[in-house]
């Protein structure tokens, strides 16, 4: 176990360091420079003014030192200032990450609390109208984007119940009953996305396995059903489903954009845009990047527990 | 010499055409939501198409005197706040919707396919490469990675479209990629080596005929996505501009400002999205039982 654990962390260190690489590329491929696109944007901005600038950020040095100085501010949990608040990045960061962690978390556990056991309900009744309704909510939770089920979501509770999610964020610590107030929609629409994949595995692989051999044993032993479909079945149904619920990650981390923007939280998602849309490159490429590092690094714990579940992957 | 090697290329090639078609037939006919799907799709194609003859009204015309009317016989979908009818709008969004998806969607493919074929050929360093490069791409979530490269190139159609191809490279090359490698170790690739073949024709004229049932499935399943993300972008403001009428924009801009007074502007664009994205979903589950039942795991 020891080696595979190596063999991974060494393989997500490039990987980790090519990203960096197109996200700080990426970032200057515009032609020109971000500073002059934006300032050019907003008015008349002297050229001494913008040189300044140029040098405050350290725009005026070469390529190879301005991606050596970011690196160095990302892993110095330093990364700099914002164009357009001067606000420093980590300040704000600060405020947003809790934000989006909690949005994610409830998401996830509302995800799964709906996904297994309808997942588990339409394979030991196959075929039965129980499994139709779990298979139509799966495929809807696939094609329904999460921002129209998100401004339906708002439009109807204002419509029917006359409610409307508390406006301006208050973190769980100082209010825990408005706080989940404000995030139990978001974190509801985003779950239901994230349930629709992880419903379709646990359907399929609890079919699977309930057609094993020890399943079959089980039940010619006289077993209860229950006992065969939860101690027997579900327990090895769901390694696969770690591996899914690790692919949903990406979709989790892009949801909470959408989410965050429609349901006006400030979390990660919603600073992202804004700064994209102010044209607020280091925030940009510093989100991009927090984005990716966690990503990478949420897998690399998916694959190890993955491999602790399942001893036979250590050895492929 | 010259009637053995016809008979054995069309031996080989006759089959293969007949059965693709064949079990995509076979599969929509067992299969009555690929059926639908597929009837869903050819509707929508056929919107896009068309739009300007079935929409009932100019998209872009404004009629203030009739801003936010309810649907009715006149509007099926109602009006927006300047009063465009917006079936007319949802009609004409489709032709953006299925352009950027097909346009992306093309050049995604392409793109990937050429790598995923260099990679699953050459294996070795290129392989180890460009696989890395992959990696690194997709450790960027989708939606992330397209916002980021949307910043970079201003907020347009086009620039949307790019962005999606550029999300869609790296998923695309790695099964083009594993297909390959598969498709290497027949003998036939074996025996055109031995012949004395040069690569490229190896490559376009053995290995790319035999992985195109992947590509093609894979393409589109990623169509319904292209359109999401499309949609999603111009919901989000850094997609289709204004006045345009894009499906997410529509949302966005008016569906979310006037919901509460006017849901009509929030439900059809997003039921239209919806049954887009479902379309090529369950026409790409069709397509892939029926040509490439190994996929179903990927």
């Amino acid at each position: 176990m020891h080696k595979y654990v190596l063999r991974r962390v060494l393989l997500a260190v490039p990987v980790l360091v090519l990203s960096s690489l197109i996200v700080f590329s990426l970032m200057r491929v515009m032609p020109g420079d971000a500073l002059v696109a934006l300032m050019g944007e907003s008015g008349n901005v002297g050229e001494r003014e913008l040189a300044k600038l140029r040098k405050d950020l350290g725009l005026d040095r070469p390529y190879t030192e301005q991606y050596a100085l970011w690196l160095w501010q990302m892993v110095s949990f330093n990364p700099g200032y914002s164009i357009f608040t001067n606000e420093p990045i980590a300040v704000s960061l600060r405020k947003a990450i809790p934000v989006t962690l909690e949005l994610a978390a409830l998401s996830m556990v509302i995800g799964l609390v709906v996904a297994v056991p309808i997942g588990v309900l339409s394979a030991t009744r196959q075929d039965s109208a129980s499994d139709y309704a779990g298979r139509v909510v799966a495929v809807s939770g696939l094609s329904l984007p999460d921002f129209w089920l998100g401004t339906l979501v708002i439009t109807f509770a204002a419509i029917w119940f006359h409610w409307i999610p508390p406006i301006g964020y208050v973190s769980f610590w100082e209010s825990p009953w408005r706080n989940l107030q404000q995030f139990l929609l978001p974190a509801a629409v985003l779950g239901f996305r994230l349930s629709a994949a992880t419903m379709r595995m646990t359907r399929s692989t609890v079919l699977e396995v309930l057609r094993e051999d020890y399943v079959r044993t089980a039940w010619a032993k006289g077993l209860a059903g229950r006992m065969v479909v939860y101690k027997h079945a579900l327990k090895n149904a769901l390694i696969p489903v770690v591996t899914i619920v690790g692919g949903q990650l990406g979709v989790l981390l892009a949801g909470t954009v959408v989410v965050e923007t429609i349901f006006a939280l400030p979390g990660m998602g919603r600073l992202t845009v804004e700064a994209i849309l102010y044209r607020d490159y280091p925030v940009v490429q510093t989100n991009v990047m927090l984005v990716a590092a966690t990503l990478v690094t949420l897998n690399l714990v998916v694959d190890l527990t993955y491999a602790w579940l399942d001893p036979r992957i250590r050895y492929h | 010499m010259a009637t053995v090697t016809e008979r054995v290329v069309r031996i080989e090639e006759a089959p293969v055409v007949i059965s693709r078609t064949r079990a995509l037939l076979t599969a929509l006919r067992r299969k009555p939501l690929g059926a639908a799907s597929a009837a869903l799709l050819v509707l929508i194609v056929f919107t896009a198409i068309f739009a300007e003859v079935l929409a009932p009204y100019d998209p872009l015309a404004p009629k203030p005197e009739i801003r936010l009317a309810a649907p009715s016989w006149e509007h099926p979908f109602g009006t927006d706040d300047i009063g465009r009818d917006v079936l007319s709008r949802v009609i004409h969004g489709a032709r953006i919707s299925l352009w950027v998806g097909l346009l992306a969607v093309g050049i995604g493919t392409a793109a990937g396919m050429i790598i995923g074929l260099l990679c699953g050929y050459c294996e070795g360093r290129v392989d180890l490469i460009f696989q890395r490069v992959m990696d690194a791409i997709q450790a960027i979530p989708a939606l992330v990675l397209a916002l980021a490269i949307v910043s970079v190139l201003r907020p347009n159609t086009t620039n949307a479209m790019i962005a999606i191809a550029m999300v869609i490279i790296p998923g695309n090359s790695r099964i083009v990629r594993g297909a390959v490698m598969s498709a290497k170790q027949n003998r036939y690739v074996e025996a055109a080596q031995a012949i004395g073949c040069r690569h490229p024709r190896i490559i376009l004229g053995h290995i790319l005929p035999n992985v195109t049932a992947p590509i093609l499935v894979i393409a589109s399943i990623w169509l319904g996505n292209a359109i999401l993300i499309e949609a999603t972008l111009s919901f989000l403001g850094v997609g289709t501009q204004p006045p345009t009428p894009s499906w997410g924009l529509m949302l966005s801009s008016t569906g979310r400002a006037f919901m509460e007074q006017a849901p009509w502007l929030a439900i059809f664009p997003g039921l239209a999205i919806s049954l887009a994205v479902l379309g090529f979903n369950l026409f790409g589950d069709t397509l892939r039982d029926a040509w490439d039942p190994k996929l179903r795991r990927s």
